[in-house]
């Protein structure tokens, strides 16, 4: 199995290499949780309801308010990377936000979320259930067509749905962020729900080194060198030849076969 | 009335196709978790082909307490025989 890396892709292959001084990265990263604390909170709270205030179809909401996601997210990756909180590379961002796209990728870190919704255009998230009882991001998840990932047969139905619809899905086959040293766990959610509605499904590699915002490690632990973002997007899986066996299946195959794709990833640290 | 032993017959070659199982190790007593590894996932999957099956409108609530294959055909029988 072939990983196609579309080097004419590049994006963001950041600024002028910063000296990693420890001191001033903590005071960085601690900046940006603050600014993703109180910003996130502010646009959740104030900036949905002003754009829902605009007048338009729901489609039309929907799309404004991904886009403020999208954009807030983009300026948050673009304000730790400047500072040197932390450094990236997303190759192969051209190729994300098709139609009826399922974006699915591994889960190192806590930030990855974030570094996916700033790059791909219009695109929905399965998140944690949590969002919806978060009073500073119910708003915006529920105007934005985000997919709560329980209680599983309406995370699946709704997901088939927005697929169908033509939309952008990204996933995360784990639902939760891998454990270190262990390869990952990939639950058939993505591949079941890929078998019903996907056009394409594209996978999106991400490797973090050193380990930052893992499951293994406290936030508040500052790595001692700067963590690298390292984002590449792999061949497109066309989901139609699994279709032809059961749908259980179906999606256990789909889903061997994306754990074999990820499956080099295992992190020794 | 829907014969029972109709329902578990067909029920037993829609999860022995399902999920490319050998009907023999289907019984009425065989665990749907234990048993057939059939897990949430799976029940999705059983639950939308059961609907086409049936022309009726399944929802997993009705199929909760499900564990069994016993539990399972009476869970059809319940189903088809409402209304």
């Amino acid at each position: 199995m072939a990983l196609v890396f579309d080097t004419a892709n590049i994006t963001a292959v950041q600024r002028r290499p910063i000296r990693d001084l420890y001191f001033l990265r903590v005071v960085s990263t601690g900046l940006s949780f603050l600014l993703f604390g109180v910003v996130g909170t502010l646009l959740g709270i104030v900036g949905v309801p002003l754009l829902l205030a605009i007048p338009g179809s729901t489609a039309a909401r929907r799309s404004r308010v991904r886009r403020m996601i999208r954009l807030a997210f983009r300026a948050l990756v673009g304000f730790m990377n400047q500072t040197g909180a932390i450094s990236y590379r997303f190759s192969g961002v051209k190729l994300l936000g098709k139609t009826g796209q399922l974006v699915i990728a591994n889960h190192p870190s806590l930030i990855d979320i974030v570094l996916l919704i700033a790059f791909v255009p219009d695109a929905a998230c399965v998140v944690k259930r949590a969002a919806w009882r978060n009073p500073s991001m119910v708003l915006a998840v529920h105007t934005a067509g985000y997919i709560g990932n329980v209680p599983t047969e309406t995370m699946i139905e709704q997901a088939s749905a927005l697929l169908g619809t033509g939309e952008c899905l990204i996933m995360f086959p784990e639902g939760t962020r891998t454990v270190p040293d262990q390869p990952a766990y990939f639950h058939r959610g993505a591949a079941s729900v890929a078998i019903r509605a996907a056009r394409v499904v594209t996978p999106v590699f991400i490797d973090v080194r050193p380990a930052h915002l893992s499951k293994a490690v406290p936030w508040y632990k500052v790595p001692l060198t700067r963590p690298h973002y390292s984002l590449s997007v792999g061949s497109d899986i066309d989901p139609l030849p699994y279709r032809d066996a059961p749908p259980p299946v179906a999606s256990r195959t789909l889903n061997a076969y994306f754990k074999s794709c990820y499956a080099s990833m295992v992190r020794t640290t | 009335m829907y014969d029972t032993d109709k329902i578990f017959n067909e029920l037993r070659a829609t999860l022995a196709e399902l999920f490319e199982l050998d009907p023999a190790r289907i019984t009425l007593d065989a665990r749907l978790s234990e048993d057939l590894e059939i897990d949430s996932i799976d029940a999705i999957d059983l639950m939308d082909r059961l609907r086409r099956q049936t022309g009726r409108k399944i929802s997993i609530e009705g199929f909760r307490s499900v564990r069994t294959v016993r539990d399972l055909v009476q869970a059809i029988n319940a189903l088809v025989n409402e209304g």
